[in-house]
């Protein structure tokens, strides 16, 4: 009895954790000054900054990120949005001066070749070594 | 033959391991990310001069001769230490320097000169960060290397030391 209650306190702490994980996803560093008037132009401009690397500190998005190059990243975003814009011409326009590096999701490219390709062929190696080994054991099954 | 099949992804993983141990150990910064600006031209901009009267051009200054840009601002440590350096680049007849004062006051920027001297032929003002976001610049000091045709020949992130010293002066040598 005395086990179960300590399991029920162990799962229900899990539970806190794992809310406040997710509900620390959703933070963002856009401050309001920066917010377009436009919900629909701040929209785009939200979307892409959740794709853009910050460079300083490199795990977070600028969305996410406070970092001043993050902030002057944001304003750039809003300001050429404002200007009209296109997604894909924002996004050409950063990889131009940073590299493939800033986009949080890389492209397909040669150069990443390999880095897209390998999960799949592990894939179908796992897949391929566990038919094998199924194969093996029904043999020596029938065998006994 | 199917045992010889199951040393395959071993061997495979083994190899891939050794990749890793090699990147691990070779002298190298993880942070620093490689510039897309080299072998590229000089990013056009116009802005204030903190040291003339007139607009700083940038299609004026660079593609005459071996020019060394370096961003700097007061508020940042690194660029005071890395400040004798640049000092001694100016001594050398081959180049020019250039600063580029990144998000600072132009008061204290000038103030700041005076007491450390001044190694620079003209400082441009960027004061929005925008000409360093344009320049790919995302943590000063940052140096850049860009050769008498205007083409941007070398990038360092952070603050020059007498090793860094040696190898952008290298560089400049063999730079034309």
């Amino acid at each position: 009895m005395k086990s179960y209650y300590i399991s029920k306190k162990i799962f229900i702490i899990i539970v806190i954790i794992l809310v406040g994980q997710f509900s620390t996803k959703n933070f963002q560093a856009v401050e309001p000054d920066e917010i377009l008037k436009n919900s629909d132009q701040e929209l785009r401009a939200r979307n892409i900054s959740k794709n853009i690397r910050c460079m300083v500190c490199q795990n977070q998005s600028i969305d996410e990120s406070n970092a001043p190059l993050a902030r002057d990243l944001r304003i750039l975003i809003r300001d050429k949005i404002k200007e009209g814009s296109s997604d894909e011409k924002i996004y050409k326009f950063l990889t131009e001066r940073y590299g493939d590096f800033i986009l949080l999701k890389p492209p397909f490219k040669l150069s990443t070749l390999v880095l897209w390709s390998f999960p799949f062929i592990f894939f179908i190696m796992g897949i391929f070594i566990v038919f094998l080994h199924n194969k093996k054991s029904k043999k020596i099954v029938k065998n006994t | 033959m199917k045992k010889q099949l199951f040393i395959i992804p071993s061997l495979l993983f083994l190899s891939i391991l050794m990749i890793f141990l090699y990147i691990l150990l070779i002298d190298r910064d993880p942070s620093h990310i490689p510039s897309t600006l080299l072998n590229k031209k000089v990013p056009n901009f116009e802005t204030e001069s903190l040291l003339k009267d007139k607009k700083f051009i940038s299609s004026n200054e660079f593609g005459n001769q071996i020019t060394l840009v370096n961003f700097f601002a007061t508020w940042c440590k690194p660029c005071r230490t890395e400040h004798v350096y640049i000092n001694r680049f100016s001594n050398k007849k081959k180049i020019k320097v250039i600063g580029i004062n990144y998000k600072d006051s132009s008061k204290k920027a000038i103030q700041w000169l005076k007491e450390m001297g001044n190694p620079y032929y003209d400082v441009a003002i960027d004061k929005n960060g925008r000409i360093g976001i344009d320049w790919g610049v995302y943590g000063i000091p940052e140096t850049f290397i860009v050769n008498s045709k205007g083409i941007i020949k070398h990038r360092h992130v952070g603050p020059i030391t007498e090793k860094i010293y040696s190898k952008i002066s290298l560089i400049i040598d063999k730079s034309e």
